[in-house]
């Protein structure tokens, strides 16, 4: 019989400050988006202020909270301490300050991106190093190994593609084609390395969340096997610049996300809780948006129409990445602040359940905020309505605001 | 009360908080040795990978070292056999919606 004495738990300061720091960079980009409302409902998406609120987004939110996140989630999913916490704690310093500096770069003067983003491609780096040592440990591999690592590998693509775009801002010459470079940066960094991630992950926290048992995990290896033939179909496309392979890339990415959603749902159908938490509905929700973009893409991926491409990668980006992310994260941050503040007292005195540590009922109405300004800010994109993007955007700029408030409304309990 | 009885009732204030359920009625309980003031409770977690793996069994440590008489408290987790839900009570299963 196997038995363990193991601890997995890292050290709460190193993941919140990740996902404190991605709070406060959600706010900062969604004023930044506000400002750039005039520009991008007239289509026009590559430009400093829409590349700086993208990047703070993906990059200081999205990415951060990944990170903050992975460093909770990767010893206890992989049952695998993390290799170095110190490390994690100079990695935070790096990319915080790399994140920083190169949006205001490209805000501001975006021929010296380049330094900013070799500072960011160290943090990244050290990230890397961590995650691979910490992995490498791991006893036993399994499919959400590989998902995950193989997202990291997409994410390492993606970093070393931006870095070569800011080279060629700095040095005004083209190592490679600029417009390769950019596309196959977009693909890997939200297709490969973000889509990869969360689909790993769901397969771990859908059934913990749901208490789902005695489901098959053979469909994951399928998911996985026709996602990344997607990915590297579509990569190809680009490279050869042969447009057929295209929408075939796109058929297989919306083939593979099927395959997940449906996996999804056959594994919360063997779920032990019958009612599920109403901000863990909203990740799930997520996977119906990402499954509707998809097919989008891929009806799309037909047109050269390169306005509906911006949209939808906006809209795969909020409805598919942040809104998995907040979702999540509303389980996530009660259960790190109860770790630390109650996991002594368990068992010598009445502690609060995660439930308790954050009013669920405030977190729907935050949720369903998001959800609506996020239609609401597409909308405007679509029909180039500038008030209605600045009230929808509005809208999305109070939900960072409510945000902020209950995550820190969870450190005072 | 046996030790025996007294260690499962100690073990009900120890809550799974994710759940609000505690081990005994989740069905987390294997086996629980006594020996001379010496426990050892061979338990189980509702998943591999459970983030709570930690505080719950420092939970049913500190929860058992209360328990007059009981000098040292040994938990092993095992993974084989793997928690089901068959394991749950009544009261578990109807607090998670079923019935």
């Amino acid at each position: 019989m196997l038995t363990t004495h193991q601890t997995y738990e890292t050290n709460i300061r190193l993941p919140f400050s990740f996902i404190l720091f991605g709070t406060v960079a959600f706010l900062f980009s969604q004023m930044m988006f506000l400002f750039s409302g005039p520009q991008m409902v007239i289509g026009a998406f590559r430009i400093p202020s829409v590349w700086a609120a993208v990047h703070l987004t993906v990059l200081g939110w999205a990415l951060m909270v990944a990170m903050g996140a992975m460093y909770q989630l990767v010893p206890v999913a992989f049952l695998t301490p993390i290799w170095n916490e110190t490390v994690g704690f100079i990695q935070f310093l790096v990319t915080a300050l790399g994140i920083l500096s190169f949006s205001a770069s490209l805000a501001l003067k975006m021929q010296m991106a380049f330094f900013p983003g070799l500072l960011l491609t160290f943090g990244f780096v050290l990230f890397f190093l961590q995650m691979f040592m910490t992995l490498r440990k791991q006893a036993k591999k399994n499919i959400m190994t590989l998902f995950v690592g193989t997202a990291l590998v997409c994410l390492l693509l993606t970093i070393g593609l931006g870095v070569t775009l800011t080279f060629h801002f700095w040095s005004g010459t083209e190592t490679l084609d600029h417009l390769l470079v950019l596309k196959t940066h977009v693909l890997f960094g939200i297709f490969g390395w973000f889509t990869l991630l969360i689909i790993g992950f769901s397969y771990k926290m859908v059934p913990m969340f749901s208490l789902a048992h005695g489901f098959s995990m053979k469909l994951a290896r399928y998911v996985y096997i026709v996602y990344i033939s997607g990915l590297i179909v579509s990569f190809f496309g680009f490279f050869k610049k042969y447009e057929a392979l295209f929408p075939i890339g796109m058929s297989l990415l919306f083939v593979g996300f099927a395959l997940f959603a449906y996996h999804m749902f056959t594994i919360l159908q063997t779920r032990v809780k019958k009612k599920l938490d109403r901000p863990f509905l909203f990740a799930l929700l997520a996977i119906g948006i990402a499954l509707f973009l998809h097919g989008a893409a891929l009806f799309c991926s037909f047109s050269k129409n390169v306005p509906i491409f911006n949209i939808l990668i906006y809209a795969y980006i909020f409805g598919w990445i942040i809104l998995s992310i907040i979702g999540y994260l509303y389980k996530i941050v009660p259960f790190l602040w109860w770790t630390h503040r109650y996991s002594k007292k368990i068992g010598k005195e009445n502690v609060p359940t995660l439930k308790q540590m954050m009013n669920e009922k405030w977190t729907v109405v935050q949720c369903s905020l998001f959800v609506a300004s996020f239609i609401g800010v597409l909308l405007a994109l679509i029909v180039s309505s500038l008030p209605l993007f600045y009230i929808a955007q509005g809208g999305m700029l109070l939900f960072s605001l409510l945000f902020a408030g209950s995550i820190i409304s969870v450190l005072l309990k | 009360m046996g030790m025996k009885e007294k260690i499962i009732e100690q073990l009900r204030y120890v809550i799974d908080p994710e759940l609000g359920i505690n081990v005994v009625d989740l069905g987390l309980i294997y086996d629980i040795t006594v020996n001379e003031g010496n426990v050892s409770i061979l338990m189980t977690l509702t998943t591999p990978g459970c983030p709570l793996h930690d505080s719950i069994v420092g939970g049913v440590k500190r929860a058992l070292l209360d328990i007059e008489g009981i000098k040292d408290v040994d938990v092993q987790i095992t993974w084989n056999p793997p928690w089901t839900p068959e394991r749950m009570s009544e009261e578990a299963l109807r607090q998670l919606g079923h019935r």
